[in-house]
């Protein structure tokens, strides 16, 4: 099992970044992209996402199953949407959708409409999955705490941010231990049959000592952190955080970008837009 | 500092133990969450036992800790499968938002968790209201365009995450504060 942070874009243009930059475009990004349901403008922000993703010098073999993970979801999502809504879409009149033919069993229409629905909030969420990798790939560990903490997130809060990403490499290796050790006693959570309550219960044996152990260990890192006087005072970091002009540039960039996207979704880029090579005839 | 003596004073006290557990609550959070199962017979339904792990550090460890575990153990199992940090933003705060209700479940039934089979029924069934009503906040889903419609949200999204999440902290919940409660009177806590 390793679910460790993985520094896969150490290097890369975005890597040098300060990495308050990274998570301030992710917000900024999010926060455009879900106001847009016009195709045209939605195709403009994929090739933004894609081209900042581009400059993380993230390999793709490194992370192929986590797109494969983010393509199944984002297919679903976009399936379950089409079938349950029944073809219904907000701003659009039902008599005039350009339906192809009708799902079976759902009887749910399939139309240029919804087929465009489909496209844009396929693109909407791979946008924002592009720009969510390089927080988890080109950002130094180490960095996380600071960076948040130079967000005016709270002291102790940041600082247990940066302790959660310290705790994941140790506590996973601790799991897969624990799992290895019931295995010789027999263990098997994989065992089929006896439905999910059977399945809950089978987790019982790694999830108690796990979360026990990790608990009672913690005293030592309690006791370490009052011993140096926690939380009496305002936290240091020993990384400083400066950003630099480029770093002012993207942000600016990504600030005017959500405004603009702001100004243009009260001008009708939040209605849906139907591609015309979909409509038929 | 556990809750479960804990004062209402208490409860929103940020200190290193509230620190250190949250962080561990989060991580543990963010690691289980990579073991789901789908229940058979559904297409879309699954059981996330670490789940569990949200309703508990907030049952154990109080508002604070629950919030955190909630919140940031979501974005960062969301960021460790390739989802994004903040792509389903909203996802996070609805766990969020359980963890710090089924903390605060100890406070408001503390008089009535006088034996220790009344304890473990409140750490079933506060969590699991927790849950239900903590997971409201994916509503929002409709705002954010994940979903068309309530149709969508509560076929696909919320009532199939609070069915299986019920499922997982009414079971699992009692039974990590059970084993907890003897290491926490041997500790001192």
């Amino acid at each position: 099992m390793n679910v460790a942070p993985r520094y896969l874009g150490r290097g890369s243009w975005l890597a040098r970044r300060d990495p308050r930059v990274l998570i301030l475009a992710i917000a900024l990004f999010v926060f455009a992209v879900v106001q847009v349901w016009d195709g045209r403008l939605m195709v403009v922000l994929a090739v933004v996402a894609f081209l900042y993703y581009r400059t993380a010098g993230i390999p793709f073999r490194a992370v192929r199953y986590q797109w494969a993970y983010v393509l199944i979801f984002v297919g679903f999502i976009v399936t379950t949407n089409t079938i349950i809504t029944g073809g219904e879409l907000r701003g659009i009149d039902p008599r005039s959708v350009h339906t192809y033919f009708y799902l079976p069993l759902f009887g749910t229409p399939v139309s240029a409409e919804s087929t465009s629905y489909a496209i844009t909030q396929l693109l909407r969420f791979l946008s924002m999955a592009a720009l969510g990798f390089p927080i988890a790939f080109a950002i130094g560990p180490s960095d996380i705490g600071p960076a948040f903490a130079r967000l005016h997130v709270p002291d102790r809060f940041a600082y247990a941010i940066d302790l959660t990403f310290r705790f994941i490499p140790s506590l996973a290796g601790e799991m897969q231990t624990t799992i290895d050790a019931q295995r010789i006693r027999g263990y098997d959570y994989e065992r089929v049959g006896r439905g999910p309550l059977g399945r809950i219960r089978r987790t019982v044996p790694v999830l108690v000592p796990v979360t026990i152990n990790a608990i009672v260990g913690a005293e030592d890192t309690i006791d370490a952190m009052d011993l140096r006087c926690f939380g009496t005072g305002r936290r240091t970091w020993l990384r400083e955080l400066v950003m630099d002009r480029t770093d002012r540039a993207l942000l600016v960039g990504f600030a005017l970008l959500f405004l603009l996207v702001t100004v243009l979704a009260f001008n009708g880029a939040s209605n849906l837009w139907v591609f015309p090579f979909l409509i038929p005839g | 500092m556990s809750t479960m003596g804990m004062s209402r004073n208490g409860l929103w006290e940020v200190s290193s133990r509230v620190i250190v557990y949250a962080a561990i609550g989060a991580a543990l959070y963010a690691i289980s969450a990579q073991f789901s199962m789908l229940i058979p017979g559904t297409a879309s339904v699954s059981v996330r036992p670490g789940f569990a792990f949200v309703t508990f550090f907030g049952f154990a460890f109080g508002p604070v800790a629950g919030l955190f575990t909630g919140l940031v153990g979501n974005a960062l199992a969301d960021q460790i499968s390739g989802w994004g940090l903040l792509t389903s933003w909203n996802w996070s705060v609805a766990a969020g938002v359980v963890g710090l209700l089924a903390g605060l479940t100890p406070s408001f039934l503390k008089s009535w968790m006088g034996t220790p089979s009344r304890m473990l029924a409140a750490a079933a069934v506060g969590p699991a209201v927790a849950v239900i009503v903590g997971y409201l906040i994916v509503i929002s889903d409709i705002v954010l365009g994940t979903a068309e419609n309530l149709n969508v949200v509560f076929a696909d999204n919320y009532g199939p995450v609070v069915v299986s999440n019920v499922i997982t902290v009414v079971i699992l919940t009692p039974i990590l504060v059970a084993a907890w409660q003897p290491i926490k009177e041997q500790l001192g806590r």
